[in-house]
C-alpha cells in the first residue's frame, strides 16, 4: 500500500432496479499508485475505468473490497480537499469562470485570500485568463474542459484524478494540457490519468494499467510494457538472398496489433536494410521495404527461436550486428491485450 | 458552514426563474384578493394569507424534491461531491436553500397581506406571527421531500410529501388528538385557523416540533443518500 490511491480486491456490480440483470463493472480489482508518478489508466469503453475512479471519489460504494485515498477510506470528505478531480464530459454551473472557480475553491476549504490568488493562477495555467468574466455556458467545449481542469487544480491538490481530460481538446490545447500535467508532476503531484489517447499516455505516464471487462490485464512501467519479451529484432550483415528461405521459419509478424501474439503463426518478416546487388524481389514484395546502405537485414524472430536464428545466420556466414527486444507502441500493446481478452470470452 | 451557505445560494441561483415567477404570483393573487372595488373583503384577505402559507410549503416540496434528480441527471453533483463536502452537507444546503427561498417568499407575501389588511381595515399583527410558522413548514416539507427523493422519483417524492401532510386531515376531522403528532399537520391546522382577531397566536410548540422533525428527516435522508451511487444514471 502506497497511501496515495489503493484499491484492494474491489468488485463493483451494477444492478437495475427493475430487472435482475447484473453487470460486473470491476472484478477483484487491486491497484496501488506510487507517490509522485503519472499513472495511465487504460481500457476500452465499458472496461470499468470510470467506475474505478468514481469509487475512489466516493460517488459509489464497492460491492466488495475496499480502498484508500491519501491514507483514508474512499469517500472521506476531508481527504477530497487534497484531491483534484476532473470528470469525463465535465458539467459545470453556468456562471462566470472566475466566480465558478472561487465557488469550487471555497468548497475545497481554501482560505478566501488564497482562493482569489489561485483562481488567477489556474486561469493563467489553462490559458483562459481573458475569459475570467465570461459565463462558462458561452465557452466552447474545449474551453469548458480547461475550466474543468482549472477547478481540479484550484486547491493545489496532492493527487489529481483526471477522467479523459483531453477528450474535447484540439491538438494545440492537448499539447498544452500535456505540458501542464508534466509541470504539475514536477511540482510533486501524483496524477491518475484515464485516457483513450494512447500516444499521450505513452509520452507522459511512468506506469500504465490496462483494464478489460473490469479486470486488470496488465500493470507495469510504460517502458517495460513497450518492450516485447516475446519477439526480438536481429540485425545481421552478409546474409545473402538465398539464405532467407531457411531463416523464414524463425521470423514472426512485426505488427502485433493486427495479429494477436498468442495466435500468431510464424509469418516471414525480414526487412532488407540495403540495396544489395542481390535480387531481393520476393522479400521486397512481402515487406515492401528496402532501405539502408551497407547490406544490413533486420529479422523479427520469436523469443524461443532467437538462438536457432542466430546460429543459422552464423552458419550461413552472416554477421550479427545487434539483438534487441522489439519495441512496440502502446497502441499495439493495448490492441494485443484487448484482442486476447475478446478471444478469451 | 460556509460551504453549506454557498451551495444553498447556488441552489437558489440555479432556480432563479421559477423563484421570480413565484413573486409575480404573489402580486397577482394579492391583486385578485383586493377585488375590483379596491376595498377587499376581510374573508378574502384571510383566505389569501392562508392560501399563500400553504402554497409556500407546496412550492418548497416541489423545489426540494427535484434537486437531487436534476443535479444527478446533469452530472453537476459530481464536481460538488468531489470537493470537501459530505453528502449530509449537500442535502442540508438544499433544505437551507429552500427554506431561504420560503423565508423571502413569506416576507414578500406578508408585505402584500399587510397592504391588503390595511385596505380592509384589519389589524395586521398576526401576519408577523405567522411568518415563523410558514418558514418552519417550508423547511419541514423540504426536508421530507429531500428524504423521499433519496429513493423515489421526484414526482413520487413530491406527491408523497403532500400526501404525508394531508393524510391526517380525516382523523383530525374525527377529533383524533394524535393526528396533531404527525409531521407538519399542527402547522397546517395553524394556517387554517389563522385570523386577524387578536386571540389568534402562533403555536411555538408547533414551530419547534417542525424544526426537530426537519432535522430528523435530514438525518434519515443523509443516512440513505450516503449509500446511494450518485454517479449512475437516474432511473
Amino acid at each position: 500500500m502506497s497511501g496515495v490511491l489503493d484499491y484492494t480486491h474491489v468488485t463493483k456490480n451494477y444492478r437495475s432496479l427493475w430487472s435482475r440483470r447484473r453487470v460486473r463493472a470491476l472484478d477483484n480489482f487491486s491497484l496501488s499508485l506510487e507517490r509522485g508518478e503519472i499513472f495511465g489508466f487504460l481500457g476500452p469503453n465499458g472496461a470499468g475505468k470510470t467506475t474505478a475512479i468514481h469509487l475512489a471519489m466516493g460517488f459509489m460504494r464497492p460491492s466488495s473490497g475496499a480502498g484508500q485515498m491519501l491514507g483514508k477510506p474512499f469517500g472521506d470528505p476531508r481527504t477530497r480537499a487534497r484531491v483534484g478531480f476532473l470528470a469525463e464530459n465535465v458539467a459545470l454551473y453556468h456562471r462566470p469562470a472566475a466566480k465558478l472557480l472561487r465557488f469550487y475553491g471555497t468548497l475545497s476549504r481554501m482560505q478566501p485570500n488564497d482562493v482569489g490568488r489561485r483562481c488567477r493562477e489556474v486561469l493563467e495555467q489553462v490559458e483562459l485568463e481573458s475569459e475570467a468574466d465570461r459565463n462558462v455556458a458561452k465557452l466552447s467545449r474545449g474551453m469548458q474542459q480547461r475550466i474543468g481542469l482549472a477547478q481540479a487544480l484550484i486547491s493545489d491538490p496532492e493527487l489529481l484524478i483526471l477522467d479523459e481530460p483531453t477528450s474535447a481538446l484540439d491538438p494545440v490545447a492537448r499539447a498544452a494540457m500535456r505540458e501542464l500535467l508534466l509541470e504539475s508532476n514536477r511540482a510533486g503531484k501524483t496524477i491518475f490519468l484515464s485516457s483513450h489517447l494512447l500516444s499521450e499516455v505513452e509520452m507522459i505516464c511512468h506506469r500504465v494499467a490496462i483494464l478489460v471487462k473490469g479486470r486488470l490485464m496488465t500493470l507495469g512501467r510504460t517502458d517495460d510494457l513497450l518492450v516485447s519479451r516475446d519477439r526480438y529484432e536481429i540485425v545481421a550483415r552478409g546474409v545473402t538472398a538465398g539464405s532467407f528461405e531457411p531463416l523464414a521459419q524463425f521470423t514472426v509478424a512485426a505488427n502485433s496489433s493486427q495479429v494477436p501474439l498468442s495466435n500468431s503463426a510464424p509469418v516471414p518478416q525480414a526487412r532488407v536494410l540495403s540495396r544489395d546487388a542481390n535480387p531481393f524481389d520476393r522479400l521486397r514484395a512481402s515487406s515492401g521495404q528496402a532501405l539502408g546502405q551497407d547490406g544490413r537485414v533486420q529479422f523479427i524472430v520469436a523469443a524461443q527461436s532467437q538462438r536457432d536464428a542466430l546460429e543459422k545466420i552464423w552458419a550461413l556466414g552472416g554477421e550479427v550486428l545487434s539483438v534487441n527486444p522489439v519495441r512496440r507502441t502502446l497502441e499495439q500493446v493495448f490492441l494485443e491485450l484487448t484482442n486476447n481478452a475478446g478471444a478469451g470470452r | 458552514m460556509m460551504a453549506i451557505v454557498l451551495m444553498a445560494t447556488n441552489f437558489l441561483r440555479q432556480r432563479r426563474w421559477p423563484v421570480i415567477l413565484l413573486f409575480v404570483w404573489i402580486l397577482v393573487t394579492a391583486w385578485l384578493a383586493k377585488g375590483f372595488s379596491g376595498r377587499p373583503d376581510a374573508g378574502d384577505v384571510v383566505f389569501h394569507v392562508q392560501q399563500q402559507s400553504i402554497y409556500i410549503c407546496i412550492f418548497s416540496a416541489f423545489l426540494a424534491a427535484d434537486a437531487l434528480h436534476t443535479e444527478r441527471k446533469s452530472r453537476r453533483i459530481l464536481l460538488l461531491l468531489a470537493k470537501a463536502v459530505s453528502r449530509a452537507d449537500y442535502l442540508l444546503a438544499v433544505i437551507v436553500g429552500t427554506a431561504g427561498l420560503a423565508a423571502a417568499y413569506a416576507f414578500f407575501s406578508a408585505l402584500c397581506s399587510l397592504w391588503l389588511s390595511a385596505r380592509a381595515a384589519l389589524p395586521s399583527g398576526g401576519i408577523w406571527g405567522l411568518l415563523p410558522l410558514v418558514v418552519a413548514g417550508a423547511m419541514l416539507s423540504a426536508s421530507v421531500a429531500v428524504f423521499l427523493s433519496t429513493f423515489l422519483n421526484p414526482y413520487f417524492a413530491t406527491a408523497c410529501t403532500l400526501a404525508l401532510f394531508c393524510a391526517p386531515i380525516p382523523f383530525h376531522v374525527q377529533h383524533r388528538a394524535w393526528s396533531l403528532w404527525l409531521p407538519g399537520f399542527p402547522l397546517l391546522v395553524q394556517f387554517l385557523r389563522f385570523s386577524f382577531r387578536p386571540e389568534w397566536a402562533p403555536s411555538w410548540i408547533a414551530v419547534i416540533a417542525s424544526l426537530v422533525e426537519s432535522v430528523l428527516f435530514w438525518l434519515l435522508a443523509s443516512a440513505i443518500f450516503a449509500r446511494r451511487d450518485v454517479a449512475v444514471p437516474v432511473e
